[in-house]
């Protein structure tokens, strides 16, 4: 399948990015995308889901691919690979649930590839719309391209298309922040804030913008971490689940503990009332599985992937009674 | 043990160096000048009748050379005599998601995908079949008009007295099995160039020449001369290098046709390869099948009788399916001693594209039922797993009750080696919570006795050309896939011949070129294309031979060829030893040494002209002297099977019978998470009898990617369907098991040399995928006490069934069907349903039209 | 859409080629310098046989964008030959039944060739999880782990003969 024409603009520094972002995304909102590691949207727009006119390919940006220390926390540019957040020493050290995340991403290949501001802005997934577009067409198209029809929640009228990144959860749970920059300045707001919970509309970055940097907070730092993550095949799948918890202990009692979930929703969510649930409490049996409830309820999978919905609401159930437990023990 | 010096060793293929460094040419990678691209515009209607084509628009942009559809070759054609149901683009009505409909030939791939969106086709859309049980309850709206009731074929034997069978038996058990879909999804992605070369006589377009990624050359060059109205000898296939078929490429699949209809369009060569999408449109894989069987054993474990019905849901074409349900019954048969079968089979219609043949082909399905309901049995009257299978043996040699020629039969050693490496007797059931050991037997045809094409022509021809540089160039039609058949082609002329690897060259599937041989299917080609090879190097060797001996002056019964020498047999043995150390000498260091030995065999040559005759010479002097004595140096031979072999008289009978079978049994050993219904395969023992083992590697290769596909089978894979819709048409979805999740398989070779088979040799590339699945869904009782009767066993069945067993809180996994027994075909096939109406159906579909829009639940 | 002048350095080579932007990595290799080993086995990422080395590390060539390689090193299964033999790995795939019906095994071979560099004595899990990225339909894997740790000796005595399997 060959990809649509565009116009490729690769800007070295981040300037020009902006400004080309600026100039193009103007036009039209559909007119530009912005190509990093390409595991995304190369594959996508093979199946035409996008047909940009201009492509600004921003992976050579300079600046953009550092994890350092700060005096506030860590820092990462939005260019660095999903290899290098697994790998990086001070990620694991300090930030491990990160680097555990990180590494359960699809493939070794596509994790040299991809990077974290990619994973974050993953496009929301569904069976009925990761298809090529013959095979959209023989299903009448759906709500989230050419179509007006959802195929999951039939006669509904809002996209269910699940997000589907597995580092987000444990970037929740670690309550980063990203940098949003344009060529009328950069903001910076929580990740919690960057994402909708619409299948379509999935996150909130206008086209001219680009997400540049992910900051961890100092005082997430040391956190111990579990990912874990509802998958097939040991490797190349994208989650059909996935649970990150973060927690802190002392005594023998639990200090602080998150907990996000991911793929079950079109957002990646902080589960509410985690840590009012756990802190203060020393960890047993009953305790990890009314945190697997607390998770499991805001869980709302629908048939947008393999396995059923109700395998995978279940399993977010499983894993966090299981992540909690895990983390309790590291 | 015989004393062979190129047979049953280890070597690498005589093609690796080529797939290692990139330099071998599959279909794709080829192109010819002024070659343009193909592409195929395929239908969004499950079921529907063209009313109109309009191509006009699509032929008027820049870069579009032609555009064909039906009407440009419209003869039917199939790979079954019976079965010629198929267009290669559709005539008037289309019967699947990914029916071919036009294909438009451009300058390059961009050019042709947009061309494809401005071809105007008129549909009228028709109901639709999806369910083989509802399809047979059809009046209207066939989906082919000769066929009712959607009915592609059924089958009805009785062998021995069933009744009777049952009446005896002490324990009888009865229960429905279902088993997913699966595909090939070989790594290549179907390819054909095709193009026609100028005839110099008449000054126009002569013979076609295709190039493809096919199992079956002459079985394509037959049909692309039906479809084409071209006479079989304008034209010639080519098969360049082969990523994998598993059977996915043993039929002629529509891009082969549809190539060559485009080159005669637009003039010119045209090559078109398949999207991944296209490759599962294609498809021809593993139907979904519908088994219920009952079997009845007596106390002492000995089977009294087996009765199965099984149904097939074939997709919209018969493809080989006929063969698939007559094999679903025939291999009931031949690898336990059974004395009354009853088998019913339905093959039927559905609006999906056609299953056909695939590793194993219409024997997996059924032996994971089986072998999962002996298990069942053993449990019930008390008996171990493994020794129920021994209470049941063969007595080999022996025909059985359905007419198959057993004559050579390792099972028993195959169950004792399993048991023995998997440490079985100390190990089973003392694994602890959640960890499990199962065994399984199967077992496969080595080649079909009766070709598809009902004649008496031989299966495989081999030709074999010396010359005086001492090359042996072996043409063969038998098609190397990747199974290695070019080496172990090689490997047998060369041991007859007595000669080293090195100086075999092999020329193989190329219907110019090389004789007719019907194919990379069903196993047949060490079997039917190696006896062919050994006949005709049999043929060649007498003729060096008869030479041979009248320079050494002694008869040609005294020579013994080996090792580049023709010696006296009085010799030989002293000569030998000298040969094996050059033997041991790897062959990559062999090229400056070959130098020295011609100059050395040069002078050798002169001295022995001066001195007369001698007790040994060099396999090129020999040559030499065979070429002067005879004139030329060829031999040929062929391969029927024997009348013996070739089975009942029964109708159907013709599928089945095979000239010798090969036998597996296996051991899994699995763990299986009680939370969350994941299994892991830690290892799998596998013993495999192939008759005499030609090459190790290939063969422990052929054993280990035979259990893993089938670990694929019964774990991860499926395809899903939704109303005609593959809802997984890729490898992201469908899920071919990565390097993680597959376990060590340790194979073991037994050889129980074959009396028929070249040296002895049989089957190994098929036979053990069976056994894995039903292994693994025994472990899994061992494990954790249910019982799958559903594959693929995922996650999500495996812990709705310890949910039912325990008791515990109900929840809907599984859309209501328990895969311990599941009483239906899931409206959605597999992993993945839809509660209440379903999903949406297209804005043209009748079915929508007249119902009005409700309110959905949207959970 | 016109077509742009773009330099590609791969093997070695410096080539200057017109393409199209959208052109992929991979299609530039197979269509413009017929380096046909690196293959095309599916349309969605997943299948590993388009590998190449960017830079050393081993990326899918049909999700690259040709231009967006501008500038960097790019090693294809064409470029793995050593002195005009195999190399110690491609040999040991070849005599330990690593690769039956070849298609996947350029892409497995530049992976393979990336973990014994970055780890020249993996172990088994690290093996298995560095190959997880490549789909083989043959193998099922267990004699490419054979081939692996044959071409670990070879490299170490320096000879690729030491991998011939010895029976």
């Amino acid at each position: 399948m060959s990809l649509p024409q565009f116009n490729l603009l690769r800007p070295r520094i981040l300037e020009d990015a902006l400004s080309l972002l600026a100039k193009h995304a103007g036009e039209s909102p559909a007119s530009t995308r912005v190509v990093a590691g390409g595991t995304d949207l190369i594959p996508s727009m093979r199946q035409k889901l996008f047909e940009p006119e201009y492509v600004v390919d921003v992976h050579h940006l300079a600046g953009l691919k550092e994890i350092r220390q700060t005096a506030r926390g860590v820092e990462i540019g939005a260019l660095a690979s999903l290899t290098a957040i697994e790998q990086s020493a001070l990620l694991r050290r300090r930030y491990p649930v990160l680097s555990e995340a990180a590494a359960t991403v699809a493939s070794p290949l596509l994790r040299n590839m991809g990077t974290i501001g990619g994973n974050i802005c993953l496009d929301t997934r569904c069976l009925w719309y990761n298809q090529s577009p013959t095979w959209r067409k023989g299903c009448g198209f759906c709500i989230k391209k050419d179509g007006d029809l959802c195929h999951v929640a039939p006669g509904g009228t809002t996209c269910w298309a699940a997000f589907s990144g597995d580092t987000p959860p444990a970037l929740l749970c670690l309550e980063a922040e990203v940098e949003i920059a344009s060529a009328s300045g950069t903001r910076r707001i929580p990740l919690s804030e960057l994402y909708t919970g619409d299948g379509v509309a999935y996150r909130k970055l206008r086209p001219d913008e680009l997400l540049t940097r992910v900051f961890l907070p100092e005082s997430s730092a040391d956190y111990r971490g579990v990912y874990r993550k509802l998958r097939v095949r040991g490797s190349i799948d994208y989650p059909l689940a996935g649970v990150a918890v973060v927690m802190k202990g002392s005594d023998g009692h639990i200090a602080d503990a998150r907990l996000a979930i991911t793929a079950v929703n079109p957002a990646p969510l902080l589960v509410k009332g985690v840590s009012e649930l756990l802190t203060g409490k020393a960890m047993d049996e009953s305790l990890a599985a009314a945190a697997g409830d607390l998770a499991a309820k805001i869980a709302r999978p629908l048939t947008t992937s393999a396995l059923t919905p109700e395998y995978r609401r279940e399993m977010i159930r499983v894993f966090a009674k299981r992540a909690v437990l895990a983390a309790a023990e590291n | 043990m015989t004393d062979f010096s190129v047979i049953g060793k280890p070597i690498a293929m005589i093609d690796a160096a080529g797939k290692t460094t990139g330099a071998g040419k599959y279909t794709d990678d080829l192109s010819v000048p002024g070659m343009l691209v193909g592409r195929i515009l395929h239908s969004p209607y499950p079921h529907a009748r063209i009313k109109r084509i309009d191509t006009s628009r699509a032929e008027k942009l820049e870069g579009v050379v032609a555009v064909a559809i039906g009407k440009d070759a419209p003869n039917t054609y199939g790979i079954l005599p019976v079965g010629h149901d198929e267009h290669a683009l559709a005539l008037d009505k289309v019967r699947y998601v990914g029916d071919n409909v036009a294909c438009v030939a451009a300058v390059d791939e961009a050019t042709a995908d947009r061309a494809l969106e401005l071809i105007d086709v008129e549909y009228e859309v028709l109901p639709a079949y999806f369910d083989p049980e509802e399809s047979m309850k059809a009046e209207t709206d066939l989906i082919h008009d000769n066929k009712p009731h959607n009915l592609e074929k059924d089958y009805h034997h009785v062998f021995g007295d069933p009744d009777k069978g049952f009446a005896e038996a002490d324990c009888v058990a009865e229960a429905r099995f279902v088993a997913g879909e699966v595909t090939h999804a070989a790594m290549e992605p179907h390819s054909t160039l095709a193009s026609f070369e100028i005839d110099s006589q008449t000054g126009k377009p002569g013979r076609l020449i295709v190039w493809s990624s096919t199992q079956v050359p002459y079985y394509l060059q037959h049909k692309l001369s039906l479809v084409l109205d071209v006479p079989m000898a304008q034209i010639r296939v080519i098969k360049p290098l082969v990523g994998g078929g598993f059977g996915g490429k043993s039929e002629v699949i529509p891009l082969e046709i549809i190539a060559a209809i485009a080159a005669r369009k637009a003039r010119a060569p045209v090559k078109i390869t398949y999207t991944r999408e296209e490759v599962f449109w294609a498809h021809r894989g593993r139907p979904r099948t519908l088994i219920d069987l009952k079997t009845g054993v007596k106390r002492d474990g000995s089977i009294t009788a087996v009765k199965a019905r099984v149904m097939q849901d074939g997709g919209a074409y018969c493809s080989y399916g006929v063969v698939t349900i007559l094999y679903s019954g025939a291999l009931l048969g031949a690898l336990y001693d059974i004395p009354n079968i009853q088998y019913d089979g339905y093959r039927v219609l559905t609006n999906k594209p056609a299953c056909g043949a695939m590793r194993g082909h219409g024997t997996v399905n059924v032996r994971f039922a089986f072998e999962s309901q002996l298990d069942e049995l053993a449990a019930r009257i008390n008996l171990d797993p493994a020794e129920i299978r021994r209470r049941n043996l063969l007595k080999a040699p022996c025909v059985t009750v359905n007419g198959l020629r057993v004559q050579s039969y390792g099972l028993p050693e195959c169950i004792e080696k399993t048991i023995e490496r998997s440490g079985w007797r100390d190990r089973k059931g003392k694994l602890g919570k959640g960890r499990g050991l199962g065994i399984a037997c199967s077992h496969y045809v080595s080649g079909a006795a009766n070709s598809i094409i009902r004649s008496d022509m031989p299966h495989s021809t081999v030709n074999i050309k010396i010359d005086r540089d001492g090359g042996v160039v072996v043409y063969t039609g038998a098609s190397e896939i990747g199974q290695g058949s070019d080496t172990m082609t090689a490997q047998i002329a060369a041991e007859t011949l007595g000669c080293s690897l090195g100086r075999i060259r092999i020329v193989a599937a190329d219907t110019d070129l090389t004789p007719i041989d019907i194919g990379s299917y069903s196993s047949r080609v060490t079997f039917m294309a190696g006896n062919a090879t050994l006949r005709a190097a049999v043929e060649v060797k007498k003729q060096i031979a008869s030479a041979a001996a009248r320079k050494m002056g002694c008869t040609a019964d005294d020579l013994v060829f080996r090792d580049d020498l023709v010696v006296r047999k009085k010799l030989a043995g002293e000569s030998h030893a000298a040969t094996l150390v050059s033997a041991a000498v790897p062959s990559e260091a062999s090229v400056s040494e070959r130098v020295e030995g011609q100059i050395l065999r040069g002078s050798l040559q002169q001295k022995r002209k001066d001195e007369g005759p001698k007790d040994s010479m060099s396999f090129e002097e020999a040559v030499v002297a065979a070429i002067d004595f005879h004139g030329t140096l060829t031999g040929t031979g062929s391969y029927a099977p024997p009348a013996e072999a070739r089975g009942g008289k029964h109708k159907g009978g013709g599928v089945g019978p095979s000239p010798a079978y090969s036998y597996s049994a296996q051991v899994a050993e699995v763990s299986v998470d009680e939370g969350t219904g994941e299994v892991t395969v830690h290892k799998v023992w596998a013993a495999h009898d192939c008759g005499r083992a030609l090459n190790p590697v290939s063969v422990e290769g052929q054993i280990i990617g035979s259990v893993w596909m089938g670990m694929g089978q019964a774990l991860t894979e499926e395809m899903v369907w939704k109303d005609g819709m593959l809802m997984n048409p890729g490898l992201l979805e469908y899920r071919s098991p990565s390097s993680v999740e597959s376990p060590e398989v340790e194979p073991i070779i037994v050889e129980s040399i074959d009396p028929e088979g070249p040296f002895g040799a049989k089957e190994c590339s098929e036979g053990s995928l069976a056994a894995t699945i039903p292994a693994i869904a025994n472990a899994i009782f061992d494990a954790v006490g249910v019982r799958m009767h559903e594959s693929p066993f995922t996650p999500e069945r495996v812990l709705a069934a310890l949910r039912a067993k325990k008791n515990a809180k109900p929840i809907n996994l599984t859309d209501g069907v328990d895969p311990t027994n599941p009483a239906r075909f899931r409206e959605h096939g597999g992993s993945l349903w839809f509660k209440g109406k379903g999903p949406e159906r297209h804005a043209l579909d009748p079915s929508r039209l007249a119902a009005p829009l409700e309110a959905g639940g949207d959970d | 859409m016109k077509k742009e002048l773009i330099e590609l350095r791969v093997n070695g080579r410096a080539y200057e080629l017109a393409l199209e932007p959208c052109t992929l990595l991979l299609d530039a290799l197979r269509l413009d310098l017929q380096l046909t080993g690196s293959k095309r086995g599916c349309d969605d990422s997943s299948c590993g046989s388009c590998t190449v080395q960017v830079d050393g590390i081993p990326m899918l060539s049909c999700t690259m964008l040709a231009a967006s390689c501008e500038g960097q090193e790019i090693t294809t299964i064409e470029g793995v030959c050593e002195h005009g033999s195999l190399a110690a790995i491609q040999k040991a795939y070849g005599d330990w039944g690593g690769a039956q019906c070849g298609f996947c095994t350029p892409g497995f071979i530049m992976t393979v060739k990336h973990l014994l560099r970055a780890n020249p004595d993996p172990t088994d899990a690290e093996i298995r999880g560095a190959l997880s990225g490549n789909l083989c339909r043959c193998t099922g894997y267990n004699q490419m782990y054979q081939a692996i740790k044959a071409a670990i000796v070879a490299e170490q005595k320096g000879v690729a003969r030491a991998s011939s399997p010895a029976r």
